[in-house]
């Protein structure tokens, strides 16, 4: 397998602050990667990172290094960044309703992307987004084309959205929490859809999302962060089955099984320190059940295990 | 036991004008819904957006006026209930919001928050009882009583739906009604609230109508389930280990994932979503979306039939 991003050591500042420091992951051909995470994780902003979207929230990368298919794009200029979104890369966002104008077609906003990047005439990029719509399961694909957004359903504007970002053929997917705001009939249908997609043409992606049953059906690695920092890293079944960061842990247990007999469910004291106040050495300290005095005077380093590392001080230590 | 509360043939009506031409549509929000609670139990309301789950709390507390059918209380017939006699007994029947940003005055204190059902009330306290009040009521949600004096921007959303709980709790009531109390919060806040929940209700042997459209949270948290799609109770779960026989709530238990990569799912999607309230014909309103629909669900409307063991079901064709 060959790798088709990797971030390394990324550290984003915004102003005197920095919000995001310590990711790195890598990313192989055919693979969905989680970053999962409570809000102010920091992994949004991690895709905005990776998209070179910072300079729109007044954002700067000023350390470590985001490499697409080889190369680096933390010195990429804008121009060229603007052939890489929408092309090589396609983005997935969370609200559907912000990332359609809704005074277009949805085909003609779909029908623009492969004209702009792929350099199609007017009829071949029409008939293209014809085809695109029925390979996303869109019934009567020729007449949705002609619709508005607003005359379409959640489920479907989403489906509308994630054309957008295939319109391109990219290589890559950066998925925003692409199912939050949709029902859990439809989350299926959505988490299906793109799964289908990530086989059948070979893609990969980003999948960004708080929520760990998502990350569990359709994820092969996991980056968890906490507080603009990864945590832990790992394949899906490490970080299930024998997490190492006491968050991780923490987070897992918070979830409610559905399952009769399930145990009480233990959620996390305290709450996510904001960006102005993190605390020294581990960030997750404060609020973590195992902290000696270790943790709040040294920040841990990460510490391989099978399959995965996470960045405690008693990461190595059984149970 | 008694029955606390009855719910019989409730509905809400809609109607809506469609321009200068028109013809008026009508939909219903709530459709023929009855159901009973017995005392010290937590019922659990689910479904997707729109089929009516928050409508029906606020049906239940009066907040809006049904169409037709009745809710009894305690013996009491609300519907008849003038509204000085409907103020009064709204102390024994509270409500939790899910907003906990917009459920609070942003210009009230914590202090004045929580004590503003007395104000409503009309109860008068001494300001050493009322300082007492204030908190003992803190104290019992799990905020320190000096919080009594911050103003609800200072706070963050877990802290607010704890007040929300406080001042729901305030007047000692019997019922108590949570909207999604937990939908806008973290997942390891979420955690945590839950589990006050849960100790608040053994220890005041509190009634709970818990709505929610997590169908996991609903198994964890609930005695008993109402599943809800397009303004009917479509099944009555007597318990959370009750297999479902309806296809619409095994749909919603197939769309919802596990926290383990072990039990991933094979996703069979749903064909559609669901459909627009105005334009029902007769039949069951699931029947276009049913794997199991029969000529006979397109014509005649299921309704709810007790199948054995408080276990009730409305299907033509149930498992």
């Amino acid at each position: 397998m060959s790798t088709i991003l990797k971030v390394e050591a990324l550290r984003v500042a915004i102003g005197a602050l920095t919000p995001l420091s310590s990711v790195s992951f890598s990313l192989e051909k055919g693979e969905t990667l989680g970053l999962v995470g409570e809000s102010g994780s920091g992994k949004s902003l991690t895709a905005m990172a990776i998209m070179g979207l910072l300079p729109l929230i007044g954002g700067r990368i000023t350390g470590g290094s985001v490499v697409f298919d080889g190369s680096d794009l933390t010195a990429l200029p804008e121009p060229a960044y603007r052939k890489l979104r929408g092309g090589r890369i396609g983005l997935i966002t969370q609200n559907p309703m912000t990332s359609l104008d809704p005074l277009k077609k949805v085909g003609s906003q779909i029908d623009v992307v492969a004209r702009l990047h792929l350099g199609l005439d007017k009829s071949a990029a029409r008939n293209r987004t014809v085809e695109l719509l029925g390979e996303l399961r869109i019934p009567e694909p020729a007449s949705i084309y002609h619709l508005y957004p607003h005359q379409l359903s959640g489920g479907m504007k989403q489906r509308i959205v994630i054309a957008m970002a295939l319109a391109a053929d990219p290589d890559l997917l950066i998925a925003d929490e692409p199912t939050t705001a949709l029902d859990v009939t439809v989350q299926a249908q959505i988490i299906r859809l793109l799964s289908d997609l990530i086989r059948d043409r070979g893609l990969s992606m980003v999948l960004i999302t708080h929520d760990m049953s998502v990350v569990a059906q359709a994820c092969d690695k996991v980056v968890v962060m906490y507080a603009g920092t990864a945590v832990e890293y790992g394949t899906v079944a490490a970080i299930f089955d024998d997490p190492r960061h006491p968050y991780t842990k923490a987070l897992i247990g918070c979830i409610p099984r559905g399952l009769a007999g399930a145990q009480r469910l233990k959620g996390i004291e305290g709450t996510v320190p904001s960006v102005a106040h993190y605390p020294q050495g581990c960030r997750f300290h404060p609020r973590c059940p195992r902290a000696e005095a270790i943790c709040a005077a040294v920040s841990p380093p990460f510490i391989a295990s099978r399959d995965g590392a996470a960045a405690c001080h008693f990461a190595g230590a059984v149970g | 036991m008694s029955e606390f509360l009855e719910v019989s043939r409730l509905s809400k009506r809609y109607t809506s004008k469609r321009g200068l031409f028109g013809a008026a549509r009508s939909m219903y929000a709530v459709n023929d819904v009855s159901f009973r609670m017995t005392k010290g139990r937590v019922v659990g309301v689910v479904g997707e957006s729109g089929c009516g789950k928050s409508t029906l709390a606020r049906l239940i507390l009066r907040l809006i006026e049904p169409s037709s059918g009745a809710v009894r209380f305690d013996g009491l017939d609300l519907l008849k209930q003038r509204p000085r006699e409907m103020r009064r007994l709204r102390a024994r029947m509270q409500m939790v919001f899910q907003d906990p940003y917009s459920a609070i005055d942003p210009r009230y204190t914590v202090a004045d928050a929580v004590m503003e059902p007395f104000q409503i009330q009309g109860v008068r306290l001494s300001s050493a009882a009322r300082s007492d009040m204030i908190s003992g009521l803190l104290t019992m949600v799990g905020l320190n009583p000096q919080t009594a004096s911050s103003y609800p921007h200072q706070l963050s959303g877990g802290q607010k739906q704890r007040i929300g709980i406080a001042r729901a709790l305030a007047l000692k009531p019997a019922l108590l009604v949570l909207d999604e109390p937990t939908a806008s919060l973290d997942v390891s806040i979420q955690a945590q609230i839950v589990g006050l929940l849960e100790r608040l209700q053994e220890e005041m042997g509190l009634t709970y109508l818990f709505i929610s459209h997590d169908l996991a949270l609903v198994k964890y948290f609930c005695d008993e389930v109402l599943v809800m799609y397009l303004g009917r109770v479509v099944e009555a779960l007597p318990n959370t280990d009750a297999p479902a026989r309806h296809p619409y709530t095994r749909t919603l238990l197939d769309s919802t994932f596990q926290p383990d990569p072990k039990l991933r799912r094979r996703i069979q999607p749903l064909a559609g979503e669901v459909p627009s309230p105005f334009d029902l014909g007769p039949g069951c309103a699931f029947a276009a979306r049913c794997p199991r629909a029969s000529e006979r669900c397109r014509v005649e409307t299921p309704l709810l039939a007790a199948s054995g063991g408080g276990h009730a079901v409305a299907c033509h064709h149930p498992d």
